[in-house]
């Protein structure tokens, strides 16, 4: 029956057991884009997503940032799903908010 | 961080600011989306915090960090990341006893803390015969590892379980959920909430592997209820590679994810089957999959059509939250109840979508003036008072009905609190192998049976 047949062992009594532990296809990897010189006079983006504790945490990094460089814009992008943006009807908005910013800071709430 | 990614594949420099405990996950799913590279910036403020002065301290304390990341020169790792080494495990990983065996594969995080079976070739060739797909084959890639499902590796987890061949077709229709957008996986599945995998089987097949619909369903005795919602987590660990306190960041952890499987009493309820609700037909059997994070069970109010909806509305939802999914395990005697009055599953859930409320001063929504809300919400805070009836579920399609359980008053609802917007969970259907018969001739017999004492 089934059962015993699963549990067989080799001839020295120990099992010879496969790996649960899945393959992987090698990742394609990209670096990041350059950095900008200085925040003075850009225009930094404030990605806020869902979670509450995020847009506190924005508030108090804009209102620092404008402390210390009082040149500098910033813009906000709310996004309030919990999914990837490009998979997102809001896919759109975000690609025109992007091109307008320097650079962007993110906050996760957590 | 996925948005952040979205940021710098479009040409901008980023960073991301994460709470310091969660620096290591964010590294992970960086690195799991090919970029390394991002800029994560920890800090100190406690995770959804609504302490100002605690914020004020922690992003003092960050802002060189989150200057310098937006401005330091790249490295020329961060500009062209070294490929990392695709790791090959051997396949027979290790030869020993059932001792050695079980402590090897738990040293390895391949474990959920219980013993395993030993996956020999013996033992998962006997667990492939529950499929006709060949043992290579790629039902997907599980994130965020993007681990290879293949059949083979679904058979060997599901021998680790301690599951039955006849589970294999609804494994592998289990992970095609898994990898279905729709089930948010990539969201519950490692959520600070955690979340469990629910697993809802319907159709003949219920029958077949004897998974219990009826008294203890969701207790353990039953190899399929067990072993089934078992293997899946198992294969959510090794091929998706969700590692807890890495990958899977739930704060408390949900036993559930331990198994959480049950079967719909489709012969005892007076309403169409789930499956059918979903566009399958009653003969063909389905697994569907959502992720609760409570699991809330009810003695009903009184046993008439009144008795049970009051019960239900007034404690669907234990975390007060607006949104989310609710699925409601109804009892056959309760359902017919309410058959006998009219009541169909579509019109309990526009009953329940209608009635479920909570006062407006008990959501975080008043409590923090609709800080940390933003859009829509906040006019919650800005136009009620304190007492008004706030709808919790405006969705009735948020809203799930099956039927299982045994003699007795109570009913159970498994919540799922706020994660997307119009929570969304999947149905998939269940596809046999052509001597399906005979295999469950086969291990029909295997079910317990308790003498008398």
């Amino acid at each position: 029956m089934g059962r015993s047949h699963q549990m067989k062992t080799n001839s020295n009594g120990h099992y010879d057991a496969l790996s649960p532990w899945a393959d992987v296809d090698p990742v394609s990897l990209r670096g990041i884009s350059p950095r900008i010189a200085n925040l003075v006079g850009k225009k930094i983006g404030l990605f806020c997503n869902f979670k509450p504790g995020a847009k506190p945490i924005l508030s108090v990094v804009e209102a620092k940032l404008k402390e210390k460089y009082p040149s500098i814009q910033t813009s906000n992008f709310v996004f309030l799903h919990n999914i990837c943006i490009d998979d997102s009807e809001e896919k759109a908005n975000f690609d025109q908010w992007i091109k307008e910013v320097d650079t962007v800071i993110n906050a996760v709430g957590d | 961080m996925y948005d952040a990614i979205a940021e710098e594949k479009r040409n901008k420099p980023a960073v991301v600011l994460v709470n310091e405990s969660f620096a290591m996950d964010a590294e992970s799913a960086a690195s799991n989306q090919g970029m390394p590279g991002i800029r994560i910036i920890p800090q100190s403020v406690p995770c959804e915090c609504s302490v100002p002065e605690e914020i004020e301290v922690g992003i003092s304390a960050a802002m060189d960090d989150i200057v310098a990341g937006l401005t330091r020169p790249l490295t020329k790792e961060e500009k062209s990341p070294k490929p990392k080494e695709v790791e090959k495990t051997p396949k027979i990983i290790f030869r020993g006893g059932l001792e050695e065996v079980n402590q090897f594969y738990y040293k390895r995080g391949w474990t959920d803390g219980l013993p395993i079976i030993p996956p020999t070739e013996e033992s998962v060739t006997e667990m492939l015969t529950g499929t006709e797909l060949p043992a290579d084959h790629i039902v997907g890639k599980i994130i965020p590892r993007s681990g290879k499902a293949t059949v083979e590796k679904i058979a060997i987890n599901a021998v680790m379980a301690g599951a039955l061949p006849t589970a294999m077709p609804l494994l592998i229709a289990g992970v095609e959920a898994i990898l279905d957008p729709y089930s948010a996986f990539g969201t519950y599945g490692v959520s600070t909430g955690s979340w469990a995998p629910f697993w809802i089987v319907n159709g003949p097949l219920r029958h077949d592997l004897n998974i219990n619909s009826g008294s203890g369903a969701l207790s353990p005795g039953d190899i399929a209820n067990a072993t089934i919602g078992r293997a899946l987590g198992l294969i959510i660990k090794n091929i998706g590679g969700i590692r807890k306190g890495i990958e899977d960041m739930g704060v408390l952890g949900n036993p559930g994810k331990y198994t959480l499987v049950i079967a719909e009493n489709e012969e005892d309820s007076p309403w169409d089957p789930l499956q059918v609700e979903r566009g399958f037909k009653k003969g063909d059997s389905t697994i569907t999959l959502f992720f609760p994070q409570t699991f809330n069970q009810m003695l009903a109010y009184g046993t008439d059509a009144r008795g049970i909806l009051s019960t239900v509305v007034y404690n669907a939802n234990p975390c007060q939250t607006i949104g989310g999914f609710n699925c409601f395990i109804i009892i056959p005697s309760h359902a017919k109840a309410l058959a006998k009055k009219g009541w169909g599953k579509q019109e309990i859930k526009a009953f329940i979508s209608e009635n479920t409320t909570a006062p407006f001063y008990r959501l975080r929504q008043y409590l923090y003036g609709g800080r940390g809300i933003i859009g829509k919400d906040s006019s919650l805070s800005l136009a009620l008072n304190p007492m008004d009836p706030i709808r919790l579920i405006q969705n009735p399609d948020n809203v799930m009905i099956i039927v299982a359980g045994g003699p007795g008053a109570f009913m159970a609802s498994l919540h799922s609190a706020g994660g997307l917007p119009g929570n969304s969970y999947v149905t998939k259907k269940i596809k046999l192998p052509p001597d399906w018969d005979n295999l469950v001739e086969k291990y029909r017999d295997i079910k317990p049976t308790y003498i008398r004492y």
